[in-house]
C-alpha cells in the first residue's frame, strides 16, 4: 500500500521504526536510566528524582511487590495517583516486576473504582491517602488484597515532605477519614524493597503492559489491552516523530495532564526515552501554584489539551511566563479550536502541534509534522510504521477526498478489549484496521481531517463520556422517569454534558439531581446544563428515543416533535 | 377494508438445532411479553428503547399487543415453559407517523440467550413480507450505532444504512417494499 503521506515527514523522521529495539518498557527504562544516569527524571513541587534515583526506587519497588507482596508476571496492580513522583516509581516498579498497570483517575467515584477493579480483576492497588477513603467504600465487593498507601509529599526531601504532608491533611483538609486494614506505606515499601533482590522477568512484546480503561457505548468503562509491544512502538514513533526539534538529555517537558490518561502516559514516556526532565503538574486546575510551576522552569516542551491550552492563555499571570525557550506545544485528546490555535502561536511563538489517537492505539497514531509554522486544522498524517484509511460503510476505502470512518493499522494498535470478545470483534474490520468510530477524510498528500464523530460519545477535555452511562445514573434516582444525554459545544471544554430529564417526582430539584450524580459520576462526566421536561421525551411511534430532538433547548411539545412539517425525516 | 389473513404459526429450526415457534403476537402474551423485558439485559433495553427503561409502559403494551389489522403486525417467538411458554424473540412494524400509510417503522428484540441462532433474520424477513401485504412502500427503522449485529443483518437483507444529520447515535436503515 502507498503512503503519499510520507512526502510531508520532516528530514529526519524515518517511515518505519525500529520496533525490534526494545523487548519490552523495561528495556526503555533500562536504556535511559544508563544513558541519563544523573540527569533529572522527574521533577514535582521543585524536587527532582534524577534517572538513576528512579532506576533504584522503582527496583526497589518491583522487588517488594515480588517478594513481600508475592504478586506474579500478569497480575494487574491498580495505579490511583495523581501527577506525583511516585507515580513513575510505581509505574516502572510494577512493569519491572512483569506485571500490568491499570491506571486508575483518582477522582473516580465509589462506583467507577469498584467497576474498574472488579473488571480489571486487579489484586493490588496505590493509592494516594487522599482518596484512600473511596478505595475503603468497595474494597470489599473487589479481589484487591494488598494496598499501598501514599502521602503526597512521601518522595520529598525530609523537611519539604513534613510539611506537604502536614499541609495537605492539616490545613487544607484533603485527606478525609479512612481505615483499610494491613495497608502498607510507600516509603516502607521502598525501605523494605530495597532489602530484597528483584528477579528479572524476561518480558515480550506480547506480554500485557497496560490494561487502559476506557468508555464505551454500553455504558460501562471496558479495558484496552495494550502490550509492551504496542507501547514501545508507540514511545518509539513519537520519540522519533518529535525529534527534528528536540535533543536527547537537553529537553524539560511540562506534563500537566494526568499521567492516568493514556496520551498524557505516552508522552511522558516519550520524554523519558530522550532523556527529558519532565516536569509534573499534579493539578493544573490549581492555576496560581500551576504558573508559579511554569515561571520556575525554562521548559522546552509542553503537551495538554484544548481546554488547557485556553486556561493558560486567560490566566492573569501568563504574561509573566517565559516562552522563549519553548520549541514544541503538543496538543491531543480533544479538537483544538481554531481561536485557540492562533491566540497560541501569537504568545508563544510556536504553533499548537495537534495530534490524534485513541486509547485503543496507545494513543497517538495521526499528528501534525512538529515543524509546522502554523496550526493545520487537521490532525495531521500516520506516524512511521503507521496506516490509516477512509472506510465506507462496505469496509472498503472511499474515494480520495470523500467522507468514511478513519481506520488505523500499526504495531500500537491493542490487542482487544479485557476479557471482552464481542466488543473486540466490533471495533475492527475483517482485514484487522481499527475502527476510530470518527468520520473524515484525507487529501492527496496524505493530511487527515475529522468531520465527524460516528460513535456516541461526548468528549469533555478530552475525556470521554458516553450519555448510556450518565443516562444510567440519571433514571437510578427514585425521582427520574425518563432522561437523555447529549453532548452540546462549550466553550472551555469543547464539549459539555446535557441531560434533559423528565421527572416522576416534580418536587424534583436541579441541585437534589446533581447531588445525586455526584455521588456516581466523576467531575468530567457530570451534566452542565440540567434541562426539565413536563412532557414525555421525543420518541418515534415505535417507541425509541430521539436523541436529536434533545439537542434544542426552546423546543415545542414531544408530541409536534414527532410531526415534523417538512418531508420525514428523522425526528 | 379487507382484513389480512390470518398468521398460521410456523416451527423453525434455528441454526443451531434448537427449535422455536414463530407466530402472531396475541393479547395474551402481555405477561409473557414483561417477563421476557425483565430478562433483557440494560444493553438490549437501551439498543431497543434508546434509553434506560425499568419497565415496560402498561399502555404502550396493551397497544402492542393488539396491533390495528392491516395496518400493525407483530409476532413473538416462543419455546415451551413450565408455565406454558417463554417469549425469546419479538418484533413489530407501525406506521411511522400517524396517518402515513407509506413508511412503517419496525423494531426487532431477541434474547440473549438465543443471539446469533438466526431468530432476528426470520423476524425481519416475516416483517417485510407482512408490511409488503399491508401496502406500505417503505420500511424504515432506528439502530443505534453501537448496534453492529443488527446493522449488519439490515445490510444482508438489503437495508440501506444512512447516518442521521444531527445525531450520530443512531443509523436510520431503510427498505423499499
Amino acid at each position: 500500500m502507498q503512503k503519499p503521506w510520507l512526502v510531508q515527514y520532516p528530514p529526519g523522521v524515518p517511515a518505519e521504526i525500529d520496533i525490534e529495539q526494545f523487548a519490552s518498557l523495561k528495556a526503555v527504562l533500562a536504556s535511559s536510566c544508563a544513558r541519563f544516569a544523573d540527569l533529572p527524571a522527574f521533577n514535582s513541587m521543585g524536587a527532582v528524582l534524577t534517572y538513576r534515583q528512579l532506576d533504584e526506587a522503582s527496583r526497589a519497588f518491583a522487588a517488594w511487590l515480588q517478594q513481600v507482596a508475592q504478586l506474579r508476571r500478569g497480575d494487574r496492580v491498580a495505579l490511583m495517583l495523581p501527577n506525583l513522583l511516585q507515580y513513575p516509581v510505581a509505574l516502572f516498579g510494577v512493569l519491572r516486576a512483569g506485571m500490568v498497570v491499570v491506571n486508575v483517575n483518582p477522582l473516580y467515584t465509589p462506583r467507577e473504582l469498584e467497576h474498574q477493579l472488579k473488571d480489571s480483576g486487579a489484586t493490588a492497588i496505590v493509592v494516594l491517602e487522599n482518596f484512600a477513603h473511596t478505595l475503603e467504600q468497595v474494597i470489599k465487593a473487589t479481589s484487591v488484597r494488598t494496598v499501598i498507601t501514599t502521602q503526597a509529599g512521601d518522595l520529598l526531601p525530609p523537611l519539604k515532605r513534613l510539611l506537604t504532608n502536614f499541609v495537605v491533611k492539616q490545613v487544607r483538609k484533603q485527606v478525609p477519614p479512612w481505615r483499610l486494614a494491613g495497608a502498607v506505606g510507600f516509603r516502607q515499601v521502598l525501605a523494605i524493597g530495597r532489602e530484597h533482590t528483584l528477579d528479572d522477568v524476561p518480558l515480550t512484546r506480547d506480554d500485557l503492559a497496560f490494561l487502559q480503561y476506557t468508555g464505551g457505548t454500553t455504558g460501562v468503562a471496558k479495558g484496552t489491552m495494550l502490550t509492551h509491544g504496542n507501547m514501545v512502538a508507540n514511545v518509539l514513533q513519537v520519540a522519533a516523530w518529535m525529534s527534528p526539534n528536540l535533543i536527547d538529555g537537553e529537553e524539560i517537558v511540562v506534563i500537566p495532564l494526568p499521567l492516568y490518561h493514556v496520551f498524557a502516559l505516552t508522552g511522558c514516556l516519550s520524554f523519558f526515552s530522550k532523556g527529558a526532565q519532565i516536569v509534573l503538574i499534579a493539578n493544573p486546575r490549581d492555576m496560581p501554584a500551576f504558573l508559579k510551576a511554569l515561571r520556575q522552569t525554562r521548559f522546552t516542551a509542553i503537551i495538554g489539551v484544548n481546554t488547557l491550552f485556553r486556561a493558560m492563555l486567560d490566566a492573569p499571570g501568563f504574561v509573566d511566563v517565559d516562552l522563549r525557550p519553548l520549541k514544541l506545544a503538543v496538543a491531543g485528546g480533544m479538537a483544538v479550536q481554531h481561536v485557540i490555535a492562533h491566540r497560541w502561536k501569537e504568545r508563544a511563538g510556536v504553533p499548537l502541534v495537534e495530534c490524534y489517537g485513541l486509547t485503543e492505539s496507545a494513543p497517538v497514531a495521526i499528528a501534525n509534522p512538529v515543524t509546522i509554522q502554523e496550526w493545520s486544522g487537521q490532525i495531521g498524517v500516520p506516524l512511521p510504521s503507521t496506516d490509516a484509511a477512509v472506510l465506507g460503510d462496505d469496509d472498503k476505502p472511499v474515494a480520495l477526498g470523500q467522507v468514511g470512518e478513519i481506520c488505523l493499522l500499526g504495531p500500537q494498535v491493542m490487542k482487544g478489549y479485557w476479557n471482552r470478545p464481542e466488543e473486540t470483534a466490533k471495533v475492527f474490520t475483517a482485514n484487522g484496521w481499527l475502527r476510530t468510530g470518527d468520520m473524515g477524510l484525507m487529501d492527496e498528500r496524505g493530511g487527515i481531517r475529522i468531520t465527524d464523530r460516528k460513535k456516541d460519545m461526548i468528549v469533555v477535555s478530552g475525556f470521554k463520556v458516553f450519555p448510556n452511562e450518565v443516562e444510567d445514573v440519571l433514571t437510578m434516582h427514585p425521582g427520574v422517569l425518563e432522561a437523555g444525554a447529549i453532548g452540546v459545544p462549550d466553550d472551555r471544554s469543547g464539549e459539555a454534558v446535557k441531560v434533559v430529564v423528565v421527572r416522576k417526582d416534580p418536587a424534583l430539584t436541579e441541585a437534589q439531581l446533581l447531588a445525586h450524580c455526584k455521588q456516581h459520576l466523576t467531575g468530567y462526566k457530570m451534566p452542565r446544563i440540567v434541562e426539565f421536561r413536563n412532557e414525555p421525551l421525543p420518541k418515534t411511534n415505535i417507541g425509541k428515543i430521539l436523541r436529536r430532538e434533545l439537542r434544542d433547548a426552546s423546543h415545542p411539545t414531544g408530541a409536534q416533535a414527532m410531526q415534523p412539517a417538512v418531508a420525514r425525516g428523522p425526528a | 377494508m379487507k382484513l389480512p389473513a390470518r398468521y398460521r404459526p410456523r416451527r423453525i429450526v434455528l441454526r443451531d438445532g434448537r427449535e422455536v415457534t414463530l407466530r402472531a403476537i396475541a393479547e395474551t402474551d402481555a405477561a409473557e411479553i414483561v417477563q421476557a423485558f425483565e430478562r433483557l439485559s440494560a444493553e438490549s433495553r437501551y439498543s431497543r428503547f434508546m434509553q434506560h427503561k425499568k419497565r415496560i409502559n402498561e399502555v404502550a403494551l396493551q397497544r402492542g399487543v393488539r396491533p390495528q389489522p392491516g395496518r400493525e403486525f407483530a409476532f413473538v417467538v416462543t419455546i415451551p415453559a413450565p408455565d406454558g411458554i417463554d417469549i425469546v424473540g419479538a418484533a413489530q412494524y407501525l406506521a411511522a407517523e400517524q396517518g402515513n400509510a407509506e413508511t412503517c417503522e419496525f423494531a426487532i428484540t431477541v434474547a440473549e440467550d438465543w443471539r446469533g441462532s438466526g431468530i432476528a433474520r426470520h423476524l425481519l424477513a416475516s416483517l417485510l413480507r407482512r408490511a409488503r401485504r399491508d401496502g406500505y412502500k417503505t420500511m424504515e427503522g432506528w439502530v443505534t450505532a453501537a448496534n453492529t449485529s443488527m446493522l449488519m443483518l439490515a445490510r444482508k437483507l438489503h437495508f440501506k444504512v444512512e447516518p442521521v444529520p444531527g445525531d450520530a447515535t443512531v443509523l436510520r436503515v431503510q427498505h423499499a417494499l
